[in-house]
């Protein structure tokens, strides 16, 4: 089921945090998962309440502070599958993806006999080598260039890839 | 310029001619006992330089070794390339000791030689072996205004650069092989390993790293190497001069640099396909477990091979294991 685009032409993303489009859309998903068709939340200045009618929904954010500054960020794609409910709203759009800086080939390893530089599961800071890019003779180390743990390898090993191309994702943590 | 590097200028220029201590320590603003002191500590580097109370000081010869500040008085200006030269005994690698110092934040041009290195490697961790004294071994930082994928251009540059270098102190006319390694009769010589550091858009630094065998003999091959590889000293049958062969290589160097760094890739590709063994002849090249038969044609505007297939399609080559076809 593909729900209707969720109206947020009136929904301000305040840089106090109180909320995200990340924390509706998990909303959203637990309303779906669970045939919730009505929710409603306050806090301190601010109200939202999420309507679901037929195979679509409707949302009505309401604030009581006239100063908060209104802009409409682009349509949110919904989530054509189900996110497995998670207690805290996270989800694959919170994964960082490395992407490829050069056409080139794909190397797990710094050599053929050595081990690989990192698999799913582990723990990588910005600095962690997780591959190199070779084109030409140039080895290009790619580094994580971010925390997290490793949850994709998107490539296998000696395989061409593409400028931009994604080779890794990460969750941050 | 250090004491040491003025003082050998300065010999130099005077060859047999010979410069007094007095106009030394003039030139220099030091005492004449200081650069006493000074011409001791060539000596016992190997400088054979002579002292007459006629004639003043005399370089007569000099040792097989490289010195970072003779090698720097040797280069005179260059843009880029070899403006800060550095030398190591032994080290691991010259590329672990120029990353060290591009992550330290040292200026583009910085060069490093080792006379031998414990860990000297090609691509893909193969091993290159480097035994004191009888090849250069050394590895230079950039930081090309270039976008990471125009960074191939770089191989390309490398290899023509060497290749002059070569050629001007040799006399030999080696061949290229796509994309950079430097053959003599069919015979590898020498070799580039660059090693980039880049993000999506932007170049942090490059290490080119060059290992030339130029005083091995035969003998110092190992069996399975003595078919695909030779040096200088079997080729021309007479030693060469490491010290002058590196002066050269770093000027030839410097000057494609210059051309890649103002956009005249164009003429750097042309030369390289001038003396470009690969281009016009059948290979074969395997990428992993795939094999690619055909005739190479030309450079792409990157350095790419161009490749026409047997099926007649043209392909574009980037990496590899290239063989000629026999």
């Amino acid at each position: 089921m593909r729900l209707a685009s969720l109206d947020v032409g009136r929904v301000n993303l305040n840089e106090s945090g109180i909320v995200d489009l990340k924390d509706i859309k998990a909303i959203i998903d637990l309303m779906k998962k669970n045939s919730i068709s009505e929710f409603e939340m306050e806090r301190q200045d601010f109200k939202i309440k999420l309507k679901r009618g037929g195979n679509g929904i409707a949302a009505s954010p309401q604030y009581d502070d006239s100063q908060m500054v209104a802009y409409a960020p682009a349509p949110i794609p919904m989530p054509s599958g189900g996110a497995s409910a998670p207690q805290m709203p996270s989800g694959s759009s919170g994964e960082v993806e490395i992407k490829s800086p050069m056409i080139g080939t794909f190397y797990r390893a710094p050599s053929p006999e050595a081990g690989n530089y990192i698999e799913v599961g582990m723990e990588v800071t910005p600095d962690t080598v997780v591959c190199i890019i070779e084109a030409m003779k140039v080895m290009n180390e790619i580094k994580a260039e971010a925390k997290g743990i490793i949850t994709q390898v998107c490539v296998d090993n000696a395989k061409p890839v593409e400028f931009g191309q994604p080779l890794f994702k990460i969750r941050p943590t | 310029m250090t004491i040491d590097t003025q003082i050998l200028t300065a010999l130099r220029a005077a060859g047999d001619n010979g410069v007094a201590g007095t106009e030394l320590s003039q030139k220099m603003g030091i005492s004449r006992a200081a650069i006493w002191a000074r011409i001791e500590e060539l000596r016992s580097l190997g400088y054979e330089i002579e002292a007459s109370p006629h004639l003043g000081y005399r370089l007569l010869s000099v040792p097989d070794v490289l010195h970072a500040d003779d090698l720097l008085s040797n280069l005179g200006q260059t843009k880029v390339i070899g403006r800060d030269i550095r030398v190591f005994e032994e080290t691991t690698s010259t590329n672990d000791v120029i990353e060290k110092l591009a992550r330290d934040g040292v200026k583009e041009g910085v060069v490093v030689f080792a006379e031998s290195q414990t860990k000297g490697r090609g691509r893909l961790g193969r091993k290159w072996m480097s035994p004191p004294r009888r090849g250069l071994w050394f590895s230079i930082l950039l930081r090309p205004q270039l976008s990471p994928t125009a960074v191939t251009q770089l191989t390309i540059a490398a290899a023509t650069g060497l290749f002059r270098g070569i050629r001007a102190q040799t006399g030999l006319t080696p061949e290229i092989k796509w994309p950079n390694d430097i053959l003599i009769g069919g015979k590898k010589v020498a070799g580039i390993l660059t090693e980039l550091s880049a993000e999506l858009d932007k170049v942090k630094y490059v290490i080119i790293g060059m290992g030339v065998d130029v005083n091995l003999s035969a003998g110092e091959f190992p069996p399975e190497l003595r078919k695909i590889a030779t040096s200088l000293k079997i080729e021309t049958g007479q030693r060469v001069n490491r010290a002058e062969l590196a002066v050269n290589i770093l000027q030839e160097l410097d000057r494609d640099y210059q051309r890649i760094c103002s956009g005249k890739f164009e003429a750097v590709a042309n030369e390289w396909e001038e003396h470009c063994s690969t281009i016009r002849h059948n290979v074969i090249i395997h990428m992993g477990d795939r094999k690619i038969q055909g005739r190479a044609e030309s450079l792409d505007t990157d350095g790419a091979l161009l490749l026409r297939t047997q099926h007649g399609h043209l392909e574009r080559i980037i990496g590899g294991d290239v063989t000629l076809e026999k």
